[in-house]
């Protein structure tokens, strides 16, 4: 049960995080913090709405600031694989492993989603839309992990 | 595996050695080469230890770390039966937050024991001296006006990694509530399995 992709949130869990979340929202002034917690519950939902709301807040997050960008792309992995977007799913792996080629958490992420996509037997499928994502987005990611060290 | 008897959870700063003890204990590896590596969020590992002939199956949720991640690492500790609460032994400002998690812990997860769990011995060892000389005594004495378990362990060398577990293990046997709800779920998942419904709250 427990790997990264069927860990289910919590409805209190979720609740918590939405209602700090709209909170700032009606402050008009939302961290980067709440977005994130509130985001990552969203993924780990079992509705698929709220995943993909979660990933365009994650995206959101990714595009905006240059920070947590690497914990952004895992989540946004998780996301989309668990609304069976593989191919999104594995380029955001691909980008995440271009910049720390030897994480293990993110490799044993990439076999997880292809071990998944097996049993639906989606294997051959995903190569073909991995590379959309492609150079723009590494390299951003690049930049911003640079400046960081 | 989809039964876990026992939950664990590794808290501590980030950079203390989570990831390193779980590794350690869980595949009994060290890799002191690679680059550090900032776990995002949480990792979860399973592995299954026999003992008084029953066989039961350990969670290990192994959390990031960072403050940033605090209020998530809470809904992990939910539920737990142990936590392993770890500090660097060369680093005071680590056994603050190590102090912070105990207290948490205490007043929150009433059924969750807690264990302090020193990392990086082998520095020790080989002279390596922490930045507050007097960090062994401060944690001792803590430990034992908290009445918390106190382990000094290694993660490179492995030494007393599995003494840690075995005793939480251990202490998780003792409790015969704990066994029969073992032996409950054995019996569960052997049967063919139930399909349950949602429900509606
Ligand atoms: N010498 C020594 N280094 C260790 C030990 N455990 C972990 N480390 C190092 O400390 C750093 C942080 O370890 P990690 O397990 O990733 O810490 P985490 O952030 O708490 O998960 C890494 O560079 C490890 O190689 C140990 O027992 N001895
Ligand atoms: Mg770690």
């Amino acid at each position: 049960m427990e790997d990264v992709l069927n860990d289910v949130v919590s409805s209190e869990d979720l609740k918590k995080f939405e209602s700090v979340y709209h909170e700032q929202l009606r402050a008009s002034h939302v961290t980067q913090k709440a977005q994130f917690e509130y985001a990552w519950c969203l993924v780990r939902s079992k509705y698929s709405a709220d995943i993909r709301k979660g990933i365009l807040l994650l995206e959101d997050l990714y595009n905006n600031y240059d920070t947590e960008k690497r914990d952004c792309l895992y989540y946004l992995a998780i996301g989309n694989a668990r609304i069976k977007e593989y191919s999104k799913a594995l380029s955001y792996v691909r980008s995440f492993l271009q910049i720390e080629p030897a994480n293990v958490q993110v490799q044993q992420l990439e076999t997880l989603i292809k071990k998944k996509m097996e049993k639906e037997g989606l294997v051959g499928m995903a190569v073909a839309g991995g590379v959309i994502i492609g150079i723009a987005s590494i390299l951003g990611l690049g930049i911003a992990m640079a400046k960081k060290n | 595996m989809n039964r876990v008897d026992l939950k664990i959870v590794l808290l501590g700063n980030a950079m203390v050695g989570k990831t390193s003890l779980m590794q350690r204990y869980v595949h009994d590896s060290f890799n002191g080469n690679r680059p550090y590596q900032n776990t995002i969020g949480t990792v979860f590992a399973a592995k299954q230890v026999q003992v008084n002939g029953v066989s039961l199956v350990m969670g290990i949720w192994d959390t990031a770390g960072s403050e940033k991640y605090d209020a998530m690492t809470r809904t992990y500790y939910r539920g737990a039966k142990a936590a392993i609460v770890c500090y660097d032994i060369t680093k005071f400002s680590t056994f603050q937050r190590a102090k912070h998690w105990v207290r948490e812990l205490r007043s929150i997860e009433e059924n969750c024991k807690v264990y302090l769990c020193a990392t990086k011995k082998d520095l020790c060892d080989e002279g390596f001296v922490s930045d507050d000389p007097d960090l062994q005594n401060t944690v001792e004495k803590y430990a034992r006006g908290t009445q918390t378990k106190l382990f000094i362990t290694s993660s490179k060398t492995g030494e007393n990694v599995d003494k840690l577990f075995d005793e939480i293990v251990q202490d998780f046997v003792s409790n015969p509530e704990n066994l029969q709800q073992v032996e409950e779920a054995i019996v569960l998942s052997r049967k063919p399995e139930k399909r349950y419904c949602c429900t509606v709250i």
